[in-house]
């Protein structure tokens, strides 16, 4: 079938269109324009035509995201369920965060903690997210396997070979590592760690467990970079840890996850602890600019009260003081395990308020949207429902400073937020959660309407309430077919779960299936994710292939 | 496909529709049991969720007090192969624990990984027990006892009696371990034991462990967290997931004469409860028997007659075992979504006649 979504203004900036006109579909993907009678036309007067958002860093499923269900049953409030879904409406559930995801236009997310322990069980929790296409890092970094491989200096092809196998067992589409060596550390009774610090019981660093993965992950040919969560998360003084690592990146790809979160310089360098932060973000925006082979996500942070979700144990326990209300779930598990401390951002206070501006202006400081892509590091620094009103303060300045003016002066004192001018674009927006994301992941046929793309598709009224602009498209293709109208899903569908197609080494699976058995009296066999466990007849799956 | 409708032997077909007219009628149904793959469960949550159902598991009493401390105070826990391979201490709270299989693997092997790693592991016990270096019987309850124990952790009990000498001995620990099982310490008892861990990891390393549980519960929890938001107890009756353990209570619910019609499902086999005669129902079982429900389908035990996703327990995670003994018994999945098919036709059908 033929279609064509007519007279609106087509925003991709990967082909510099920013202006009145038509995106062809045919066969779920974007055409040419044709000379034949289109089957169907869908009009977009008035409208906004960007491709499908990309969804980098969100957690949307896994071992923390159940347990912060559990911890806080309240978090989400839950609507009567649609026609066609029993649970779309039930706040916090898989077909809550596809159809909210849809609803603003997304159309692929990314998960990006999977502890290939718990592997299986995060997957069939992402394939039961409908709409949308979704994928998985596969997180390393803390578990003795590798661990003891670094240790016993086995060399580089051994640690290529053991995360090759990790991302095929656990079907991911990337490779994490969370404060590399940090759960270690804290099981072993440790409260902090740097990046050069060693790791009790083995020897080692963030440096060089982070550093074999980044070789690992390019010779494999991962087409995403090694996603990196640094040491020292919030921490006064972390933008320091951010630039170390940057530094010990030596000019490698790497991604750097939530960067607002190290984005705090230290008010009293002497007295890192005691003195407060400050805005970091000119630093770490330069830092970007002067790094073309690195990116980041933001973690805006929204205020309100949300769950903090991570596998950094060691930094989830530092803030357990911090939760509220006052509980929290850490558990010290195989590898990372995981940690759950519920947080307010108090509205208006002034550690929040200034948090809340710089990751702004990281955004507004951007040189390249497309290397500083939009997150809340759902939920730790919000609900990702959050975009289309940080989009808003992104694209209307008069905006922004409405908001500022509630708050306290911090802002204007520890950051450079009011003094901003700059506005983004609607083609800066699609770069910021569009193109760049896509690009960002390695794939090649989403961020973009040119032909060849996936025909998901967004097509927004366009009003200059931003934030209502964004929140409810007018209609969205998911593979040319409508998934959205008006705001509300028409067509409750099933999309695929991206996962790298790498081969592994049989030496090395033969290794850690013996490794496996000893430790946890199950061999390879119980970490696999197989197509069986999703029912027969699906294709859960879709293989994404590697660098060439 | 073995089937019974009152008790006579009957065809698939005539037993699902049978079940759905069954549940069809209901004003209050009820699925009870859940012990199955993650397949049938996720079948069960949409089939409860359709014809507004709520949802209890056949080892609740157990899953309730856990999820009932969780979610009040929170928790600080490991998993089995980590207390294995950490561990150089273990606190066995009653007596359930030391049935589990993980003891046997923990009394074998010393720590491996870790600061700990080459130490002797030191059993210490709440509850009169021989194997143990210390153990203290504890004649007031589990919950008090680990209360006393986390008194003397916070420094608001001193000296040298044996609880003290406990408590000191979880101080000295590089990293220790509370194995409980559920069920046997209750929901105050866990809320106390979390306190215990949270105390003693202020200054070294300390974790909760749980073990024991009943059917596939250890699945469902999580399943029910991804697809309603919610934990189990829930019921979708006004068509949102309203969790309420009280409330969804399966046999309070029958008992109280509020469920007018009970699902029954057990692919993994775990003991019937005796509530299920008192009501109109249906059993989708492993281990079939006419006279276990009005309406009887005999299911494939998964990892037998079908591959399924299940618990594991020694690897505490979701794990898929493929079928030992292939056998063409239908799947619990298949009966619930053909059953759920035949409901919502039925649904339509009715929609779709004149108002009158």
């Amino acid at each position: 079938m033929l279609s064509v979504i007519r007279g609106g203004r087509v925003v991709d900036p990967t082909a510099s269109r920013n202006s009145v006109g038509d995106v062809w579909i045919e066969d779920g993907h974007v055409v040419d324009p044709q000379s034949r009678a289109p089957d169907a036309v869908i009009d977009a007067a008035g409208c906004v035509v960007m491709a499908g958002g990309v969804e980098v860093h969100s957690h949307i499923a896994g071992g923390n995201v159940i347990t912060s269900r559990l911890l806080l049953p309240d978090l989400y409030v839950s609507e009567a369920a649609p026609e066609g879904h029993p649970f779309a409406h039930a706040g916090g559930a898989a077909a809550w965060i596809g159809s909210t995801y849809a609803r603003m236009g997304y159309t692929t997310a990314v998960e990006p903690a999977m502890p290939p322990t718990h592997a299986l069980g995060t997957q069939l929790e992402l394939a039961d997210i409908p709409l949308l296409d979704r994928g998985a890092l596969t997180v390393m970094g803390n578990d003795d396997q590798l661990l003891q491989l670094l240790r016993e200096r086995q060399g580089g092809n051994a640690v290529r070979d053991l995360v090759a196998l990790s991302v095929a067992q656990s079907r991911g589409l990337g490779v994490k590592c969370i404060n590399a060596g940090g759960a270690s550390a804290f099981k072993d009774g440790a409260l902090r760690l740097s990046l050069d610090d060693e790791i009790p019981c083995y020897g080692l660093s963030t440096r060089q467990i982070m550093g074999s993965l980044l070789d690992a992950v390019e010779e494999i040919g991962v087409p995403h970079p090694l996603h990196v969560h640094c040491n020292n998360l919030g921490l006064p003084g972390a933008d320091d840890s951010f630039m170390a690592t940057l530094d010990a990146a030596e000019g490698r790809r790497i991604h750097f996850a939530h960067a607002q979160f190290y984005a705090y310089g230290a008010v009293d360098p002497a007295n890192p602890g005691t003195g407060g932060f400050r805005s970091a973000a000119e630093r770490i925006a330069q830092a970007i600019t002067d790094n073309p082979n690195a990116t980041l996500d933001i973690g805006q942070v929204v205020f309100g009260q949300t769950v903090t979700v991570s596998l950094d144990i060691l930094r989830q326990f530092a803030g357990r003081k911090g939760a509220k209300p006052k509980k929290w779930v850490l558990n010290a598990g195989d590898a990372e395990g995981g940690g759950v401390v519920p947080f307010l951002y108090r509205p208006r206070g002034p550690t929040s308020s200034l948090q809340w501006a710089i990751g702004l202006e990281i955004m507004l400081l951007s040189t390249d949207p497309e290397r500083t892509i939009l997150t809340t590091d759902h939920p730790n620094g919000g609900p990702f429902t959050q975009y289309p009103r940080i989009i808003h303060l992104l694209m209307d300045k008069s905006e922004r400073d409405r908001e500022i003016a509630t708050l306290p002066g911090v802002v204007g004192e520890r950051s450079s937020l009011p003094g901003l001018e700059r506005e983004y674009t609607l083609s800066e927006i699609a770069q910021l959660t569009r193109s760049g994301p896509a690009k960002l992941l390695g794939l090649a046929d989403r961020g973009h309407l040119r032909a060849g793309a996936r025909a998901d598709v967004a097509v927004y009224r366009d009003d200059t309430d931003r934030t209502a602009m964004f929140t409810a498209a007018k209609l969205v293709l998911k593979d040319g077919v409508p998934i959205v109208e008006d705001g509300e899903v028409v067509e409750w569908r099933a999309g695929r779960t991206l996962s790298l197609a790498v081969e592994s080494d049989r030496a090395m699976a033969t290794r850690a299936d013996a490794y496996l058995t000893e430790r946890f009296g199950a061999g390879l066999d119980s970490f696999a994710v197989p197509d069986a466990a999703f029912g027969e007849g699906t294709e859960t799956f879709e293989a994404v292939p590697c660098r060439v | 496909m073995a089937a019974w409708v009152k008790g006579g032997a009957t065809g698939a077909d005539t037993a699902i529709e049978a079940a759905a007219a069954l549940l069809a009628k209901a004003r209050a149904p009820v699925i009870a049991g859940l012990s199955a793959d993650v397949a049938a469960i996720r079948a069960a949550y949409d089939l409860a969720g359709r014809i507004g159902a709520s949802v209890d598991t056949a080892g609740s009493f157990g899953t309730y007090a856990e999820l009932g401390a969780l979610s009040r105070v929170g928790a600080l826990t490991t998993t089995p192969a980590e207390a294995v391979g950490r561990a150089d201490v273990v606190l066995v709270v009653g007596a359930a624990p030391w049935q589990a299989s993980l003891l046997e693997r923990l009394i074998d092997a010393k720590p491996t990984r870790g600061r700990a790693a080459g130490s002797e592991r030191a059993f210490l016990a709440l509850g009169a027990n021989a194997t143990a270096s210390l153990a203290w019987p504890a004649e007031g309850g589990l919950p008090e006892a680990v209360g006393v124990l986390r008194a003397y952790a916070r420094d608001h009990l001193a000296g040298d009696a044996l609880p003290g000498q406990i408590a000191a001995r979880l101080a000295a620990a590089q990293y220790g371990v509370l194995l409980y099982d559920p069920a046997e310490l209750g929901e105050a008892g866990i809320e106390m034991l979390q306190g215990l861990a949270m105390a003693l990891s202020e200054t070294t390393r300390c974790f909760t462990l749980a073990v024991g549980g009943v059917g596939q519960d250890r699945a469902v929890v999580p399943v029910s967290a991804w697809l309603t938001g919610q934990a189990p107890r829930s019921g979708f009756g006004r068509r949102v997931p309203e969790h309420d353990p009280w409330r969804f209570d399966a046999a309070r619910q029958v008992a109280a004469g509020e469920a007018d019609a009970v699902l029954w499902l057990a692919a993994v086999p775990v003991a019937r409860p005796d509530w299920l005669s008192a009501v109109p129902s249906v059993a989708l079982v492993a281990e079939a028997e006419a006279q276990a429900a009005e309406v009887v389908i005999s299911v494939g035990q998964p990892g037998r007659d079908h591959g399924g996703v299940l618990w594991n327990e020694q690897r505490a995670a979701l794990t898929f075992w493929p079928a030992s003994a292939p056998s063409n018994m239908p799947s619990a999945a298949t009966v619930l979504g053909a059953l759920t098919e035949r409901l919502a036709a039925g649904q339509a059908a009715s929609r779709s006649e004149p108002a009158c």
